[in-house]
C-alpha cells in the first residue's frame, strides 16, 4: 500500500487564525480565530447566512469547488496546513463529511460505503467485507443492514440514508468528521438516532456540526461557537454559551429574538 | 497508474472531445467554402442566386474562358421557401393543436402514450415517408390534380407531418411549463376549461410555441429525401399545388452524382446556401428559446421566493392579476364564439393520430405479407445476375454503419458533454463557442453533410464511396444529440452526490465515472439508441460517401454498398420493385420502432433501478 506512507501525520485539533473568506466580492467569513479541541463535539449555531456552514467547508476544502472563492488565514490540523502542500483528497479521507441532504450514490449499500477505502485503493474483498462491516456497527446499523447491502441505497428511509452516508464517511477512517445540519431533513426519531451515534463517535473522532437547533447544540455540543454576519462572536463551553453569554447578540440568539 | 496522471489524461481526452467538436464545424464550412468559391467566381455569385436558368454544363471546366450552361438557383430557392411555408402550415397548424389536445384534453392516462406516439412518428425515416408519398399520397392526388399528383400541395402534406411531431414535443413541454396558478386564477373568475386554456395557458407559453415552430422550419428547410420523392424535380416556380418544382436539397442530391468540376462546384454553393437559410432560422430560433427559458425561470424563481419574501409574492399578484384582467376580456370575447380551439384540438389529436396509424398500417399492411412469402429479400444471397432483390447486404451494411458510427461518436460526445458540464468554467467564453459549435452541428441539414463528407473523407479514403467514410459523416452528425442528452442528464444529476464524493476524498475522474455517470445512464443510454435509430433512418448522407447501389456482401469498411433506408430509396424509386420497397419500408418501421421502444424502457428501467425500486 504506497498510499499508507503519505498519511499525513494529521492531529486532531483544529486551529484557524486571522481566516476571511471572499465569494466574488462579497466577504462571507471575516477574521476568525478559533481552537477546536481533539475528540469532542462542537457545534457552530447562528442565523442564516451568518457563514457556519462556509466556514465548516473551510477545514475539507469543499470551498475550492466554489467558483470565485477566496480565502486566506491559516488552517492548521494538528500542526499541518490544510491550505499548505498537502494532497486535497487525502485531506478529505482523513476530514469526512455529512451533508444536510442525505446523499447515497445510486449503488447498492455495499457499495456506497466500500466507495471511499476503494478510492484509496483497498481492493481485497476480505477487508473490504471488514471496513463495511466495522463502519456500518459504528454507525450502529449493522443489524438494520446486514441482510440488504446488495440492495440499491436509494430504497432506505431518509434517516437511514444519512445514517448509511455516516457510515461512509467512517469507512474512510476519518480524523475528523464535519457536520453541516445533519439532522435538518430528518424526523424526530431518526434525529435522536444520530445524536447518540455521536456520542458514540466522539471517543475515536473529532465532530463539527453545524446545526439550526439549539436544543440540538445544548444536548450533544462540548463547545459551541455563534456566528453572525461571517463573524465569530463567542466561542466557549456549551454550557457557559447558553447559561451566561457574554455578549448580547449570543443572549439575543439563543432567546430567539432574532434568527 | 498514478491519480495525478490519470486526472491528466482524464482532463486532456475531454477537453480534446470538446475541440474535436469545434473543429469539425470549423471544416464543414471550410471544406465548403473552399470547394465552392472557385465555381462561385466563374459564375458570378449574383447570378447565381438569381439566375432563373439552371441548365449545368458537365464539360463546364473552372479554368475554361467562358461557361456552356447556365447555373441559377432561384427558382430552387423560392421552391425551398415554398415548401417551407406549406410544411409550417400543414405541420404547424396540426403541432400546435395536437400539442393543446395532449397538454389540456387528453386524459391523463392517455397522455403519456400519446406523447411517445407522436415521438414514434419523430423516429420513421425520412424516406419511409417519401415512399408513402409515392404510393399513396400521390395516386390520392392524382384523382383531382392535372399530373400525377406531385408538386407543392404533396410536398406540404408529407413535410408536415414530418415536421408536426418536433413542434408537438416542443410545445407540450412549454404548455407544462406554465405555472399551474395561471389556471386556476382563470377558473376562479369563471373561466371554463377552454377558455383557460386559450385564454391564458396558450397565451403563457407563446414563446416556447413560437419556438417549436421555428425548429420545426428549420427541419423543413434541411429535408431532402422526402421531397425528393413526392416534388417532381423540374426546375421550375411552384406556380399551382400541382406542379413539378424542385427544392435546393433536390437539387444537390439529384445531380451530384455526376456532376462535371463547375456543376459541382455550384452544387456546393447550393449547399453552402442552404446552410446560410438554416443558420439564419437557427440564430432566431436560439434567441426565441432563451426568452422562453428566462420568461419560465423568472415565472418559477418568482414562485419559489413567494415563501419569503412578501413583496416579490405581491407584485407576482399583481402580474397574476394583471393577466387575468386581460384574460377576462379575452373570456368575454371567448363566450361569445364558438369553441373553435376545442374542436381543433381534438380533431388535430385525432388527426395526428390517424395520420400515425396510416402511415405505418398502411405500409405494414401492404408490406408484410411480401415479406413473409418472400424469406429470399431478407436472408437471400446477393447474385448479380438475380432478378430476386435480397436486402440481407444492407441489412449488414447498416449494422456495420451503426456500429463504426457509434463507437467514434459516443467517447466524443459523451467526453464533450463531461467537459462542457464537470470541467470548463461555466460563463467561460470556451464554453459558448462549444455550445455555439454544438447548436451549429444540429442545425446543419443532413444533405450538406453528405456534401461534407463527400468532399473530405471520400477524397481522402478511396476516391469512391465507402462505409468508412459514411460511418465518418453519420458520425460528426451524431455528436450534437449525444452531447446535448448527456449533459441534460449531467445536469439532472444532483450536486449533493459530487460533493459526497469528493468529501471521500475521491478525485474528479472517479467522481465522474463511479458517482455521476452512472446516475446519468439511463438519458444517456437513451441517447445511444435514439442515434442508433438516426444512423439507421438517415439517406441523405450516405448516397454520396457510402454508395447507393444494393451490392454484394460488404467484406471490409473499405467496401461501399447501401443502407436499408437507401436501399429503399433505390428501390421505391426505379419502379421494378414496388413489392421489395414495402418489405423494406416495414423492416426499416419495425427495426426504428423497436429501438425507440427499447429506447424508453431501458431509460425506465434504469431509472427505476437507481431509484432502488428495483433490483
Amino acid at each position: 500500500m504506497k498510499k499508507d506512507k503519505k498519511t499525513i501525520g494529521l492531529g486532531q485539533n483544529l486551529s484557524v487564525e486571522g481566516a476571511n473568506l471572499w465569494y466574488g466580492d462579497f466577504q462571507a467569513l471575516k477574521n476568525i480565530n478559533i481552537e477546536i479541541p481533539a475528540k469532542q463535539v462542537t457545534a457552530f449555531i447562528g442565523p442564516s447566512g451568518c457563514g457556519k456552514s462556509t466556514f465548516l467547508k473551510c477545514f475539507n476544502r469543499m470551498n475550492d469547488l466554489v467558483e470565485g472563492c477566496k480565502i486566506n488565514g491559516k488552517f492548521l490540523m494538528g500542526d499541518v496546513d490544510i491550505y499548505g502542500k498537502i494532497d486535497v483528497n487525502e485531506l478529505r479521507k482523513n476530514v469526512g463529511m455529512v451533508f444536510q441532504k442525505p446523499n447515497p450514490f445510486p449503488m447498492t449499500i455495499y457499495d456506497n460505503i466500500a466507495f471511499g477505502p476503494r478510492t484509496f485503493g483497498i481492493t481485497s474483498r476480505a477487508k473490504l467485507d471488514e471496513i463495511v462491516e466495522k463502519s456500518l456497527r459504528q454507525a450502529a446499523m449493522w443489524d438494520e443492514l446486514k441482510d440488504r447491502l446488495r440492495k440499491s441505497a436509494l430504497g432506505l428511509s431518509g434517516g437511514q440514508q444519512q445514517r448509511l452516508c455516516i457510515a461512509r464517511s467512517l469507512a474512510a477512517n476519518p480524523q475528523i468528521l464535519l457536520m453541516d445540519e445533519p439532522t435538518s431533513a430528518l424526523d424526530p426519531i431518526s434525529t435522536g438516532k444520530i445524536e447518540e451515534l455521536m456520542e458514540e463517535l466522539k471517543r475515536d473522532l473529532t465532530v463539527v456540526i453545524v446545526t439550526h437547533n439549539m436544543q440540538q447544540a445544548v444536548r450533544i455540543a462540548d463547545k459551541t461557537a455563534f456566528f453572525l454576519l461571517g463573524e465569530l462572536i463567542e466561542y466557549g463551553d456549551t454550557d457557559d454559551i447558553f447559561t451566561s453569554p457574554t455578549k448580547e447578540q449570543t443572549e439575543r440568539y439563543i432567546t430567539g429574538r432574532f434568527g | 497508474m498514478n491519480t495525478k496522471l490519470k486526472e491528466k489524461i482524464g482532463k486532456i481526452f475531454f477537453g480534446t472531445s470538446a475541440v474535436i467538436c469545434i473543429i469539425a464545424v470549423v471544416a464543414i464550412f471550410v471544406f465548403m467554402l473552399i470547394k465552392s468559391i472557385p465555381a462561385l467566381n466563374k459564375i458570378g455569385f449574383f447570378q447565381f442566386v438569381t439566375g432563373e436558368v439552371w441548365a449545368p454544363d458537365r464539360l463546364d471546366k473552372l479554368d475554361a474562358p467562358t461557361l456552356a450552361g447556365s447555373y441559377g438557383i432561384f427558382k430552387m430557392i423560392v421552391s425551398t421557401l415554398a415548401a417551407t411555408v406549406g410544411a409550417l402550415l400543414v405541420g404547424g397548424s396540426l403541432g400546435y393543436f395536437t400539442a393543446v389536445f395532449i397538454a389540456f384534453y387528453c386524459p391523463k392516462k392517455l397522455k403519456k402514450i400519446f406523447s411517445s406516439v407522436i415521438n414514434l412518428l419523430a423516429g420513421i425515416p425520412s424516406v419511409v415517408y417519401g415512399f408513402f408519398g409515392i404510393v399513396f399520397l400521390l395516386p390520392l392526388l392524382a384523382k383531382i390534380a392535372p399530373n400525377n399528383g406531385s408538386g407543392l400541395l404533396a410536398t406540404s402534406l408529407i413535410l408536415g407531418i414530418m415536421i408536426m411531431p418536433t413542434i408537438v414535443s416542443l410545445s407540450v413541454t412549454s404548455f407544462d411549463a406554465v405555472p399551474r396558478n395561471f389556471y386556476e386564477g382563470a377558473l376562479a373568475i369563471g373561466a371554463t376549461h377552454t377558455q383557460a386554456v386559450f385564454g391564458v395557458m396558450t397565451r403563457a407559453a407563446r414563446s416556447g410555441v413560437t419556438a417549436s415552430l421555428v425548429l420545426g422550419i428549420g427541419r423543413a428547410l434541411g429535408e431532402t429525401m422526402a421531397v425528393v420523392m413526392v416534388a417532381g424535380n423540374s426546375v421550375a416556380y411552384p406556380q399551382s399545388l400541382f406542379n413539378s418544382f424542385r427544392v435546393m436539397t433536390a437539387n444537390i442530391v439529384m445531380e451530384m452524382g455526376y456532376a462535371g468540376e463547375v456543376q459541382q462546384g455550384a452544387l456546393v454553393a447550393t449547399g453552402v446556401i442552404l446552410l446560410f437559410f438554416v443558420m439564419l432560422v437557427n440564430v432566431v430560433f436560439s434567441i426565441i428559446s432563451k426568452k422562453a427559458v428566462s420568461k419560465i425561470s423568472s415565472q418559477q424563481s418568482k414562485k419559489s421566493e413567494k415563501k419569503t419574501k412578501t413583496s416579490v409574492a405581491n407584485s407576482k399578484m399583481r402580474k397574476i392579476a394583471a393577466t387575468l384582467q386581460d384574460a377576462r376580456q379575452r373570456v368575454r370575447y371567448l363566450l361569445n364564439t364558438p369553441n373553435i380551439g376545442k374542436v381543433a384540438s381534438i380533431g388535430a389529436g385525432v388527426l395526428s393520430a390517424v395520420a400515425l396509424v396510416l402511415v405505418i398500417g398502411f405500409i405494414l399492411v401492404k408490406g408484410t405479407p411480401f415479406l413473409i412469402q418472400n424469406p429470399h429479400l431478407l436472408i437471400g444471397k446477393y447474385q448479380f445476375d438475380s432478378e430476386q432483390v435480397t436486402i440481407l447486404p444492407s441489412i449488414v451494411t447498416t449494422l456495420m454503419t451503426v456500429f463504426l458510427s457509434l463507437i467514434i461518436a459516443i467517447p466524443i460526445g459523451i467526453g464533450t458533454a463531461i467537459f462542457l458540464n464537470e470541467y470548463a468554467p461555466k460563463k467561460s467564453w470556451l464554453v459558448k463557442v462549444i455550445k455555439g459549435a454544438i447548436d451549429i452541428l444540429n442545425g446543419v441539414p443532413s444533405i450538406v453533410y453528405g456534401l461534407f463528407g463527400m468532399i473530405t473523407f471520400v477524397a481522402l479514403i478511396k476516391g469512391t464511396g465507402s462505409i468508412l467514410a459514411g460511418s465518418l459523416t453519420v458520425s460528426i452528425m451524431l455528436l450534437p444529440t449525444i452531447v446535448r442528452s448527456t449533459q441534460e442528464s449531467l445536469k439532472s444529476v444532483e450536486g449533493g452526490l459530487r460533493e459526497g464524493s469528493f468529501a471521500l476524498g475521491a478525485g474528479k475522474l472517479r467522481t465522474i465515472f463511479s458517482v455521476v455517470l452512472p446516475s446519468a445512464m439511463p438519458g444517456i443510454v437513451s441517447a445511444i439508441i435514439l442515434s442508433m435509430g438516426r444512423v439507421i433512418s438517415e439517406s441523405a448522407p450516405f448516397i454520396y460517401t457510402m454508395g447507393s447501389v444494393i451490392s454484394a456482401m460488404p467484406n471490409s469498411y473499405l467496401d461501399s454498398n447501401a443502407t436499408l433506408a437507401v436501399a429503399l430509396y433505390r428501390l421505391s424509386g426505379e419502379g421494378w420493385y414496388v413489392n421489395e420497397a414495402y418489405a423494406t419500408a416495414v423492416v426499416l418501421i419495425i427495426v426504428v420502432l423497436v429501438l425507440n421502444l427499447f429506447a424508453e424502457l431501458i431509460a425506465g428501467r434504469l431509472n427505476r433501478r437507481l431509484k432502488g425500486e428495483k433490483r
